[in-house]
């Protein structure tokens, strides 16, 4: 019984740990333009994070091993340190983009000046990591980021045409704007899966000494904690589908897109949406922060956690505090937050290979997994995902310049 | 891990663990004897940046912009090795991440730099 409360706890935290500034950015921009069109590449883009934290989780527990440290073993030191710099870049993307995204939902709620709430904002941040527990950090921000529902009960209550919403769910292309289409797709798919995901998830497995026993969490975990999460998604595109798009309107401001629960339920639908906003957003800067310590000590060998004392991992606490410091200075140069989560989305789709190949490699090799190594099944998806996921970091470039960002 | 393990694969690039389950450190380079002699064996790891420059294009450019000392650990230092190359004795002693001592001051003056996370 108590394994199953655990087991459910995981997931809950695992379905409000989802959703970030890039799923609401991508998720919203794309209902409102091509309204649920766009839903069945969701779909896709969860299916990628399953397989991916799936084998990283396994991968961490079987062999003690996170994301980093498998890749430089497997690249070498030279590709390592390609993919080492490429991760570090668009994890403080995000990280910019995330402390841009608390600030605005600070704003919202508060109405004080976003620069204030930016100092404030971070240092907030740096105070729930150094005082929290790992667990406690992992479940807070989780739990009360499922205040994000709210939007779910808005797409409903938008009345959304239904048969049109489930015809979304089939693979099309549209007869015109295709390049814009394309361009979206690729930022669902890089949304859902954005590197400090997995960077985090196989390094908190160990945080918290997950061992063989701890593979069925880690496998719910994933699939039904990523499942939960991805109707987020749906819900995000299904409102902004049903509100938006008939206006067409395209929501430039995270005020816009907190309209879409005030619209249909009110002061109290805006007030969820955006504590909502900012726990899941703030949840996500904390997992950046400690996926760029992450992945410095497994590169290059440092001691690191936060189940250890700082004065024990001095190089990986000065890590995470940096990185912090960093995302500050870039949000605070006056960058918009939401132009820098459509970059740092799409340069982490670019980037993705360089960390899915060692992964994919190391869940197959039974002299490093034995009988945990990749099954059937975990191939069939593990392959499958790995030609998506070349495609679309090989298209993502070419159709940010083509549609200038998605504006056609 | 079966019996016969890979160099580049099983041993180069891998987390070094010392015997307190402390990491400190990567398998940046090794030093192998007796290639000519046809009886290749491996007699050292080698652990810091210095250690890069044998690592290829990338690995001399690192080496040249990060100072660092190289640490010498002889094969007979080595306890076992599986996902990590594990350590008979504590990495201090060794003389494996220092920087790690450098790095200490600048954290432990914060409260609450000494309680368990």
């Amino acid at each position: 019984m108590k394994r199953i409360f655990e087991i459910a706890l995981g997931i809950l935290a695992a379905i409000g740990g989802f959703v970030d500034i890039g799923d609401i950015v991508f998720n919203v921009a794309a209902g409102a333009i091509f309204g649920y069109q766009l839903l069945w590449v969701v779909v896709i883009g969860v299916g990628a994070i399953i397989t991916y934290s799936e084998m990283c989780g396994r991968v961490a527990v079987v062999s003690g091993r996170a994301v980093m440290d498998v890749v430089r073993e497997r690249l070498g030191f030279g590709a390592g340190l390609v993919a080492l710099i490429a991760g570090q870049l668009v994890n403080l993307m995000t990280l910019a983009a995330e402390i841009g995204g608390i600030a605005l939902a600070l704003q919202l709620l508060s109405g004080l000046p976003y620069r204030v709430l930016l100092v404030l904002g971070v240092l907030a941040l740096g105070v729930v990591i150094w005082v929290l527990r790992f667990e406690w950090i992992e479940r807070v921000f989780g739990y009360v980021g499922l205040t994000m529902l709210v939007f779910a009960v808005a797409a409903i209550k938008l009345r959304p045409e239904w048969n049109e919403v489930a015809s979304g769910f089939v693979p099309g292309v549209p007869s015109s704007n295709l390049a814009v289409y394309a361009f979206f797709a690729v930022g669902l798919i890089g949304a859902a899966t954005v590197p400090y995901e997995v960077y985090f998830y196989s390094s908190g497995a160990i945080e918290e000494r997950w061992t063989p026993k701890d593979l069925g969490t880690n496998k719910a975990n994933a699939i039904i904690g990523y499942t939960l999460g991805g109707f987020l998604s749906f819900a995000l595109m299904i409102m902004a589908g049903a509100l938006f798009f008939p206006l067409g309107i395209s929501p430039e401001a995270l005020g816009t897109v907190a309209l879409g629960a005030e619209v249909p339920l009110g002061q109290i639908g805006l007030l969820l949406a955006l504590v909502g906003v900012l726990f899941a957003v703030s949840g996500a800067a904390i997992d950046t922060v400690f996926s760029g310590a992450y992945n410095m000590a497994q590169f290059f060998g440092w001691e690191w956690g936060k189940y250890r004392k700082p004065v024990d991992a001095p190089r990986f606490t000065l890590g995470w505090i940096v990185m912090l410091v960093l995302g500050f200075v870039i949000v605070v140069t006056g960058v918009d937050p939401i132009q820098v989560t459509e970059f740092s989305v799409i340069f982490s789709v670019v980037a993705l290979p360089l960390t899915y190949i060692p992964i994919l490699l190391v869940a197959n090799d039974r002299a490093y997994m034995g009988r945990y190594a990749n099954g059937k099944v975990a191939n069939l998806f593990g392959v499958g995902y790995l030609v998506v996921i070349l495609a679309v970091a090989v298209a993502a470039i070419p159709l940010m310049i083509v549609t200038n960002m998605g504006q056609g | 891990m079966s019996d016969t393990i890979d160099l580049a694969l099983g041993v180069l690039d891998h987390q070094i663990v010392d015997s307190e389950d402390f990491r400190c450190g990567k398998v940046d380079d090794l030093e192998l004897e007796g290639i000519r002699e046809g009886s290749p064996r491996v007699e050292a790891i080698l652990v810091g940046a210095p250690a890069w420059r044998g690592r290829g294009t990338m690995g001399r450019l690192a080496a040249a912009l990060v100072r660092g000392r190289m640490v010498r650990v002889p094969w007979s230092e080595v306890s076992k090795v599986d996902s990590a190359v594990r350590l008979r004795k504590p990495g201090r002693e060794l003389g494996l991440a220092r920087a790690e001592g450098h790095a200490r001051p600048l954290v432990e003056w914060i409260p609450g730099a000494r309680n368990e996370g």
